[in-house]
């Protein structure tokens, strides 16, 4: 199981060696988490904590389901950034 | 699925990313062009040839090397390569008796100034999972088999630790100047899933075949 899903992701880098985004969404959601950390409104080990809780509470789905990642890191990274800037206030905006 | 007030996963992490960067940009926040160049640098400028130069330096220069496995942190930095999530870099050395390989099994801690951002399977489950268990298993998906007497050392990066490896000089490179080394120097080698082939015969699988 594991080694199929290793595979094809190993397969997927041969192909595109110098890909280290999948989609644009991707590069801007890490370029946004560093941007904001470089400019002090929060340290990267503090965006570090909030992504090894959103990658730790999907391994344990996929340690329990028996199921294998399908390169979905980013989503969890957004995740991560979204949870934090909520924490810090940076995105408050009127409801409505 | 997660019952967390968010309720973010009605919209498509795009379309998220698109507004989250339209207000943090109205907010003053960030630079939309500034987030550009960002994107450009990891893009195309920090990435595995950094690290190239650093191994090639390592295997013609002794002192250099020296110095790289005292302090990788400060001897990369002699070739202008510092950074974010480089402030505590770690060289470890492969030799025929040991192999290092490199892992994050919390998430996707990496040595960016020396090899860029991490490739997806180094981020995967399946990988972060078995390296630790069981690394010849993992290895042996990247087509690398080891003789049984070899040592293999797997490194857990942490928010603290990143590692570089310094993978072995194939045989038959006594000749080359160091920038021709710089350029058969992998990526993956230098996190320890591969090793360099010997130019002769360099497997065609192993890499991109050229035009």
């Amino acid at each position: 199981m594991s080694t199929a899903a290793l595979n094809k992701l190993i397969e997927a880098a041969r192909l595109d060696a110098d890909h280290v985004f999948s989609a644009p969404w991707e590069a801007h959601a890490f370029a946004i988490a560093l941007k904001l950390s470089e400019a002090g409104h929060f340290s990267w080990d503090e965006f570090r904590d909030r992504l090894i809780a959103e990658v730790g509470a999907s391994d344990r789905i996929r340690a329990r389901d028996g199921t294998s990642d399908r390169g979905e890191y980013y989503e969890h990274f957004l995740r991560a950034l979204e949870r934090l800037l909520d924490e810090k206030g940076l995105v408050l905006q009127r409801v409505r | 699925m997660s019952g967390d007030h968010h309720n973010t996963d009605d919209t498509g992490p795009a379309a998220r990313v698109k507004a989250l960067e339209a207000l943090l940009t109205e907010k003053g926040l960030i630079d939309p062009a500034a987030i550009d160049a960002i994107v450009d640098i990891y893009e195309t400028r920090v990435g595995p040839r950094n690290g190239a130069r650093v191994v090639a330096k390592a295997w013609t220069d002794p002192a250099y090397r020296k110095r790289l496995l005292a302090n990788a942190t400060s001897a990369v930095a002699e070739l202008g390569f510092a950074g974010p999530e480089g402030n505590h870099l770690v060289a470890v050395e492969n030799t025929d008796r040991v192999h290092n390989l490199v892992v994050c099994t919390l998430c996707s801690c990496y040595p960016w100034p020396v090899l860029g951002l991490p490739p997806v399977w180094y981020k995967s489950f399946a990988y972060r999972s078995r390296a630790v268990s069981d690394p010849r298993g993992v290895l042996k998906d990247f087509g690398l088999e080891l003789a049984p007497d070899v040592e293999v050392r797997v490194w857990d990066s942490s928010a603290e630790i990143r590692y570089l490896v310094i993978p072995e000089r194939p045989t038959g490179t006594e000749r080359m100047s160091e920038d021709e080394l710089a350029a058969i120097v992998t990526r993956d080698s230098m996190v320890g899933v591969a090793k360099i082939a010997a130019p002769a015969s360099r497997r065609g699988d192993s890499r991109r075949a050229r035009a």
